[in-house]
């Protein structure tokens, strides 16, 4: 009975944020700079952001009134803790990129079951060495110097 | 024009391309084979590798893998009842079945045999048409082009397997993404908060990677206990006389809808596929086999989807709206590579357009070999545990993300559209649009800019010009069409698509 009730609020939800969002792109677009009718060559800056976000938000509010999509069932556990590694991945990676992409590598393996040693290993030391030196020494990309990166670039 | 199909057949000459192709062609055939990855995913997770090459085997490359991924899907539709891309959907409901059978080695035969038909006849249709498209589009004004380019968002509505109000929805979003940065008309910063990393707008690349190969990862940490068992195979088996008697006449109007559809703003293989099987049901003779194992459903889906990918170059190339996801994902890399796609191309860069002609008809004629004796190889990598597949793939798609520009803030975006990517299809909105939006977003508003000039400030003089009033009639009817054709979306609507 308190199904239906508890789940009204989240079917709104989506909508709201997207509303809520087009109110402060809106904002935001309101304080562009204004350029003189002379140089403005056809529209303002804020002409088509503004035009887009009205066109998102007449779409949001036809959605809120028909939108009859079901729900999607809850985050599982191994979502919730996958989007929880990519933030572990971003802070480590302001360390050492190539250290964050190895034990991402490493923990996700691990989160999703993997428990042989030689794949851990694969995924977590080997993959990421070896895309090191295939970019860096093929494609000359230059990484950003870390913990890891700086034994490399000395 | 002669001239220019001769010199892109002879670019295709250099060993060193001949090499590439083939390696992308067997690369290609991976991604579509392997679980999750799709024509889209793949092309999107390889354009950085692409970036240090010249133009050809950059393209090329980008083109192959489309290609041969788009056929892969058809291997494990067959042989594990699961559609290596959402274009193969069709494909499992005869392919499986006669697989179950001990017939799949005659099921993949009959696949890659359409595939290539299909794949040969289009790009056949690509080198005929998209020059005379381009022709035709020399004419186009400023206001032309804006209509054009809003019918192409306005496809975006039948795209995947969301609601047509949240699909605009998605791609009128990339649009506003796409407005990040310095505006082309007046130089007046937008949405940068101050970023000078961001003054050149949100880049295409790290967007990409993160709707379609990030994203995708979250999808799969909720398939963890989705088990695939592959079919035993005995030995591909080349459909017999009897079998082409049957299915010619299927595969000839499959490639004719696949072309079709292809060059349809934004519509891409999967579309393709299920109105290729769909015809081949309703005008066979056996329409009762449809579902049990028959030859003509893999016929139908197989040669339409594959004909759809030479259909999708044809608006990418010659106007510049891609034809498909996934030749969205190819209209960034010719933009990546500083090329511009359009009328142009068919005059300055004939042969280079040609050449990536030639390299598509080659691999469709690779893919046909691999897809007869390299089939039961790429089965097995089916079975690669997901835990050690998509560690590594997100290794190449953050690595990927940051090779084009060689900034973090790159990386963070990879991350930030993978996360949001993911809640969108959760709650139903397809990435693809958004991508797409994001793709189209400037030359959109950099094309209203201009027929504003040129009309005095007059939008309304738009409707006085024949062609953009033509154009925005094709809108409307993109955008009200299906509710009109209600059936149409009822029979797509089983289909979960992704990239495709």
């Amino acid at each position: 009975m308190d199904q239906p009730l508890r789940r009204i609020p989240t079917r709104f939800a989506v909508p709201i944020g997207i509303l809520t969002f087009c109110v402060w792109a809106f904002w935001l677009s309101t304080q562009f700079e204004r350029v003189p009718p002379i140089l403005k060559r056809g529209i303002q800056p804020s002409d088509f952001p503004q035009l887009v976000i009205g066109l998102i938000a007449m779409l949001t509010i036809w959605l809120i009134f028909r939108d009859r999509s079901a729900l999607p069932a809850p985050l599982s556990r191994h979502v919730q803790a996958t989007i929880g590694l990519l933030l572990v991945f971003v802070l480590i990676a302001e360390v050492d990129l190539f250290l964050g992409l190895g034990a991402f590598a490493v923990l996700l393996a691990a989160l999703w079951g993997e428990r042989r040693i030689w794949a851990l290993v694969l995924v977590g030391l080997i993959s990421p060495t070896l895309v090191f030196f295939l970019f860096d020494s093929v494609f000359e990309v230059r990484f950003p110097r870390g913990l890891l990166t700086n034994f490399w670039y000395g | 024009m002669d001239s220019a199909l001769l010199n892109g057949l002879l670019a295709l000459a250099d060993p060193h391309l001949l090499v590439l192709i083939f390696a992308a062609t067997l690369g290609g055939v991976l991604v579509g084979a392997l679980p999750g990855l799709n024509a889209t995913t793949g092309v999107a997770l390889l354009l950085p590798f692409t970036i240090t090459m010249e133009p050809i085997p950059a393209i090329a490359i980008l083109t192959t893998i489309y290609c041969s991924a788009t056929f892969a899907g058809a291997i494990t539709a067959i042989l594990i009842n699961t559609p290596g891309t959402s274009a193969s959907a069709t494909t499992c409901l005869d392919g499986y079945p006669l697989a179950q059978r001990g017939e799949a080695g005659r099921a993949l035969g009959m696949a890659a045999v359409s595939s290539t038909i299909g794949g040969v006849i289009s790009v056949i249709c690509l080198m005929a048409a998209a020059p005379l498209m381009a022709r035709a589009a020399y004419n186009f004004a400023p206001p032309e082009y804006f209509a054009l380019t809003v019918f192409g968002l306005s496809m975006l509505a039948t795209i995947g397997d969301g609601s047509p109000v949240k699909n605009i929805l998605s791609g009128a979003f990339g649009v506003l993404i796409a407005t990040v940065g310095i505006d082309l008309l007046t130089s007046i910063e937008r949405f940068t908060f101050g970023m000078n990393e961001l003054s050149e707008g949100i880049p295409f690349v790290p967007v990409m990677i993160g709707v379609f190969g990030i994203s995708e990862l979250l999808v799969q940490a909720d398939n963890l206990h989705v088990e695939r068992k592959p079919v035993v195979m005995k030995s591909i088996k080349l459909p017999s006389r009897k079998d082409y008697s049957r299915v010619w006449k299927t595969i000839l109007r499959s490639s004719g809808i696949g072309t079709f559809i292809g060059i349809l703003p934004a519509e891409g293989a999967t579309v393709a596929s299920m109105i290729g099987y769909n015809e081949a049901k309703r005008w066979s003779k056996h329409p009762e086999e449809f579902g049990n194992g028959s030859l003509e459903g893999i016929a139908g889906s197989e040669a339409a989807n594959n004909s759809a990918t030479g259909g999708a170059m044809v608006p990418t190339l010659a106007l510049g709206i891609p034809g498909s996801p996934t030749a969205a994902v190819i209209l960034a890399g010719l933009m990546v590579h500083g090329l511009r796609p359009g009328p142009a191309m068919f005059t300055d860069q004939a042969d280079f357009a040609f050449a990536i002609f030639w390299s598509m008809m080659l691999v469709n004629v690779i893919f046909f070999f691999i897809g007869l004796w390299g089939a039961k190889i790429f089965a097995r990598v089916t079975l690669i545990p997901i835990q050690i597949l998509w560690p590594i793939v997100f290794i190449f798609s953050i690595v990927g993300a940051y090779a084009l520009d060689q900034s973090m803030l790159d990386v963070w975006i990879a991350i930030s559209s993978g996360i949001l990517g993911f809640f969108m299809r959760r709650y139903g909105y397809s990435v693809v649009p958004m991508a797409i939006g994001l793709i189209l977003g400037g030359m959109l508003e950099t094309r209203l800019g201009q027929s504003m000039v040129m009309l005095d400030e007059k939008w309304w003089l738009m409707l006085a010009r024949p062609l953009t009033l033509f154009f925005l009639v094709l809108t409307i009817l993109a955008l009200f069409g299906p509710m009109l054709w209600g059936r149409l979306f009822k029979q797509r609507s089983p289909l979960k698509s992704t990239g495709e």
